[in-house]
């Protein structure tokens, strides 16, 4: 499990707006070339917040980001967003 | 002989700033508006030279391929928000000139006195920096030394480590050659969740938030680093370690009652205000 390069690839996509919207355009493309394992790969092109949370991914760096991609309005997701953790309480974040 | 006449600290949720403009249309926001305006008068009748401003990162600048647990900022200008927090949060521009001299006295007294403080001649002010500064001083003429803290990206120093560096900050200060009027502001949170399980659109825990306001009431030091563990944090938020802030300006106050320490309990995240009036004191 790399949780640095999930956190730095989100990270990434947060504060740079044409990451992001390379990510947006071609999930799989954009993260091609970054070091990361083959579940974190799968979980950031599927937007599977749950998943990345339950790594481990930093949650004020992957909150940020939901907010980016998710595509839907803020008060669905709010709600969405945390159906997708709860399941998960709260897993160590340190790197 | 430089002195410490006055200590503030507030909270810095970005959502405040557009909350703020609309206060009549958010319940309890009137009242948060009046207790920063109360702040900024404060702080103006304090006359100071310079203002030491105790903040976090959000990991937009420091992140973890090098994270400094504490950071002098001693470039001659500082100037921010990050433009992805603009964005987001409606954030206006905020720009102050450093006070490069007394940076550098606190980064060199900081090392005699046990703390090897990072310092860095080019950085951003992160949201934490310009969202009480554009409240509290919004002339953007009053001189800043900024201190960046890790609250964000564990493992983050034990509270009781962000005391002492609070306690050295005083001690740096009150050796100044200068002849200086310094005033602190520490921005932090009470307890507060993102990106967690817990319902973000509200504070989680308004019952730690009122024990956390009495212990700087009282200066109540051990109390304040019991309910300021890690994991006691974490239990009443993902992201309540922003509270250290605060440790680290009672460290500064040493421990001292405030004079003030009120909060407006808004649904949506606890707003403290804590003040120590330190000339009053005096006299």
């Amino acid at each position: 499990m790399s949780r640095y390069e999930v956190n730095k690839v989100v990270r990434e996509m947060v504060m740079q707006r044409a990451s992001l919207e390379r990510f947006l355009a071609d999930p799989h493309g954009f993260l091609a070339d970054r070091p990361l394992e083959a579940e974190e790969r799968r979980a950031l092109a599927e937007r599977d917040f749950g998943a990345l949370y339950a790594m481990g991914a930093h949650p004020f760096l992957l909150w940020g980001w939901a907010n980016r991609v998710a595509g839907i309005d803020r008060e669905t997701l709010l709600d969405r967003y945390a159906e997708a953790v709860r399941p998960h309480g709260y897993p160590d974040f340190a790197t | 002989m430089a002195k410490l006449v006055q200590l503030i600290g507030v909270q810095h949720n970005p959502l405040l700033y557009r909350r703020m403009l609309r206060a009549e249309e958010h319940p309890g926001m009137v009242e948060a508006r009046a207790g920063y305006e109360r702040m900024r008068q404060k702080l103006a009748a304090a006359r100071p030279d310079v203002l030491l401003v105790i903040a976090n990162d959000h990991l937009s600048q420091w992140f973890t391929d090098n994270m400094p647990a504490f950071l002098v900022g001693k470039a001659p200008r500082a100037r921010g928000p990050f433009p992805h927090e603009t964005e987001e949060f409606g954030l206006p521009t905020y720009t102050a000139r450093v006070d490069v001299d007394v940076a550098r006295a606190i980064i060199e007294g900081g090392f005699e006195r046990g703390v090897d403080f990072a310092y860095s001649d080019e950085f951003v002010l992160d949201h934490a920096f310009t969202l009480p500064l554009t409240f509290l001083r919004p002339e953007m003429d009053l001189p800043i030394v900024p201190l960046f803290t890790n609250v964000m990206a564990p493992p983050v120093p034990p509270s009781s480590r962000f005391y002492q560096v609070g306690e050295a900050v005083r001690a740096i200060v009150d050796e100044l050659p200068a002849d200086l009027r310094v005033a602190v502001l520490a921005s932090g949170h009470l307890s507060v969740e993102i990106g967690g399980p817990r319902p973000m659109r509200e504070a989680p825990d308004p019952e730690f938030d009122a024990r956390v306001v009495a212990h700087v009431r009282e200066g109540n030091v051990a109390g304040l680093l019991r309910d300021s563990s890690w994991e006691r944090m974490l239990r009443a938020g993902n992201f309540t370690a922003g509270l250290l802030n605060f440790v680290a300006l009672v460290g500064v106050a040493g421990g001292q009652p405030a004079t003030a320490a009120d909060c407006v309990f808004l649904r949506t995240s606890s707003t403290p205000f804590f003040t120590w009036d330190l000339e009053e004191a005096e006299a």
